[in-house]
């Protein structure tokens, strides 16, 4: 069965000077599921993301978003349709929540027509989905980590694109940040039909959240599929290096690997 | 507050509005006192009826042609500095990437000294090739994988001495005369201002102050991390050159009628920022502050009897404090 995807990537290569880190790489987004790219440090985690998101020019191949190359289509039109929170984003100094969630509502947005009806919803949206309605007149540099994660992810979600694109939104995160953050990803996922494409590190948080799965090795899709699909013991070895044991989780039944 | 016309709608915060306010409050008293300020003794009412043109001989000669032409120019030249700044540091994301701290003037002030000995004239068109030239070299050299703060401040303060140095060259070209008036425009001087720097200024004020406001949408987004601003659908470079272009054409225009003041587009955007709050450029707010700033400075320089030191000696001594606090600042929290 052929799954419909937006977005995916057609056998796209980038290499930074010399060095090659996508390598005729091809993949696709499913559309509505949410998604999870894993893969050891380095591997090209971050810039499959940034390319898929066109923020990164590719030299081979191409990304497809609707039917099209996204390089080619208007950068503006693109943000209405896919939004990205890229890795460790940084704002200007005593810049306020709500002003950091407004910005989100660029694409739609122009010099002269700065504030619509649709504008002020959809950020009020994103602040109550969030939970950080009440924090909306605090600057961002006041809030905690989990806080400040959470007002840069009501930013994209203000941008109100069917596709939302997240880089490792847990960096620095405790644990039971990890998992309120997830848990709201899966929950936006879930209520509003959005594609969602994440990376995050932490395989067993991935297997546990994640409809589909994409491990990268090297610059490559090493396996793609289901959890289960993807996270094996093999597969843990061969893209990891991690020798271990691979469980169904007891309390939520997603694999769950326990290194040896 | 939400300001909401068919053809404009946005959000205009109420401390920006108040601090606006209170800014052009500032900018008319500096004004009234800068028209009475003088040797020669005159009340509000005499200046009144010469501003409105009921006044003959000397005091109309005050007035018109000394006074109210060199505050007019002040006023104008300085919120062209006070906008070029403010763009340039919110848009290369670094207060101290301001036109006259990396060689912008400086190289402004070059081009107009060329085309003045070349030419005879042409000051504003050496002006722009000027600062464009130097704005490009500056920023390409400075330029590896994106601006690196240290390298642009470096790489442009030392454009900024190889241009004072080669202005100082281009000096001995010309008669002891004249060379003695260019060492003081060189300075940033407003001596001796007529109406054709006053209309020069302001015409083109008429056209980049709402162009300069216009970009202040991609400017603000620009602001954020290249990623974000490129996520959120702005065109980077176009939006950068419409930015640098515009910038340039305004320190360009205000070295042309004020020399190369230094400091007022350096000190305007950081104190215009502090004052608004919610860490947003505040463009039209920096251009105020800049005006005041150099209407301040000139009042100054006017006052000193006798001598006639260059405007650009007082914007210098405002300035020189401000830009070692930023140093230490950004020193301390390792963005430097
Ligand atoms: N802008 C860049 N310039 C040069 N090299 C880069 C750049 N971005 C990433 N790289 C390199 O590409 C490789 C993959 O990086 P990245 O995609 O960030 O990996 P991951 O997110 O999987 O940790 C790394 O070796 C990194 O050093
Ligand atoms: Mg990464």
């Amino acid at each position: 069965m052929t799954q419909l995807c937006r977005l995916s990537a057609r056998d796209i290569s980038v290499s930074f000077g010399k060095t090659p880190v996508l390598k005729e790489l091809h993949t696709d987004i499913p559309d509505g599921k949410l998604t999870v790219i894993v893969g050891p440090n380095a591997c090209g985690k971050s810039t499959l993301l940034r390319s898929l998101a066109r923020l990164q020019p590719v030299n081979k191949g191409q990304v497809v978003l609707d039917g099209k190359a996204i390089h080619k289509q208007n950068s503006r039109s693109v943000a209405r349709r896919l939004a990205i929170l890229p890795q460790m984003p940084t704002a200007p100094e005593g810049l306020l929540v709500r002003d950091l969630v407004i910005r989100g509502r660029t694409p739609h947005q122009s010099a002269l027509k700065q504030w619509s009806h649709e504008d002020a919803t959809a950020v009020e949206t994103a602040l109550e989905q969030t939970g950080m309605a009440h924090n909306a007149g605090r600057p961002l540099e006041a809030l905690s980590g989990g806080q400040r994660q959470r007002a840069w992810i009501a930013m994209a979600l203000a941008q109100d694109t069917d596709i939302l694109l997240l880089d490792e939104p847990t960096t620095y995160l405790d644990l039971p940040h990890q998992i309120e953050l997830l848990t709201l990803v899966q929950k936006l996922n879930r209520e509003t039909g959005r594609t969602v494409a994440m990376v995050l590190h932490d395989i067993n948080l991935a297997a546990r959240f994640a409809d589909h799965i994409i491990a990268l090795k090297d610059g490559r899709v090493h396996r793609a599929g289901s959890p289960a699909e993807v996270i094996t013991e093999a597969n843990m070895d061969s893209v990891f290096a991690l020798p271990c044991t691979v469980i169904a989780d007891p309390v939520h039944g997603s694999p769950h690997v326990i290194p040896a | 507050m939400i300001l909401r016309l068919p053809f404009l709608s946005m959000h205009l915060p109420a401390r920006a509005i108040t601090v606006s306010l209170c800014l052009v409050s500032l900018l008319v008293v500096a004004l009234l006192s800068a028209l009475h300020l003088g040797a020669y003794p005159l009340n509000i009412s005499q200046i009144g009826q010469a501003v409105l043109g009921h006044a003959e001989g000397i005091q109309r000669m005050i007035v018109l042609d000394h006074r109210l032409p060199r505050i007019l120019t002040a006023i104008g030249a300085g919120a062209a500095f006070g906008l070029a700044g403010s763009m340039f540091q919110t848009m290369l994301r670094n207060p101290l990437a301001s036109p006259d701290v990396i060689g912008f003037s400086a190289g402004a002030s070059c081009g107009a000294l060329l085309a003045m000995i070349l030419t005879g004239g042409f000051v504003l068109f050496g002006a722009l090739i000027g600062g464009v030239v130097t704005a490009l070299v500056v920023i390409g050299l400075a330029w590896k994988d994106g601006l690196h703060p240290y390298r642009l401040i470096l790489v442009g303060i030392g454009a900024s001495l190889t241009l004072s140095a080669g202005a100082d060259l281009l000096m001995t070209k010309l008669d002891a005369l004249t060379a003695a008036e260019m060492a003081k425009w060189l300075v940033g001087s407003l001596n001796a201002r007529n109406w054709a720097d006053v209309q020069l200024i302001w015409v083109g004020l008429a056209v980049l102050l709402p162009l300069s406001l216009w970009l202040q949408f991609p400017l603000t987004r620009l602001a954020m991390a290249d990623d974000i601003a490129n996520g959120l659908g702005v065109a980077l470079s176009s939006m950068r050159l419409a930015i640098t272009a515009t910038a340039v054409a305004l320190v360009a225009l205000a070295v042309s009628v004020a020399g190369p003041l230094p400091f007022v587009a350096f000190v305007s955007g950081p104190i215009s920022r502090r004052l608004v709050r919610q860490g947003k450029p505040a463009l039209l707010q920096a251009a105020i502050v800049g005006a005041l700033v150099t209407l301040l400075a000139d009042m100054a320089a006017r006052s000193v009897p006798l001598v006639h030191l260059p405007t650009g000696v007082f914007t210098a001594i405002i300035g020189a404090p401000v830009l070692m606090w930023l140093l230490l600042v950004q020193f301390k929290k390792g963005t430097l």
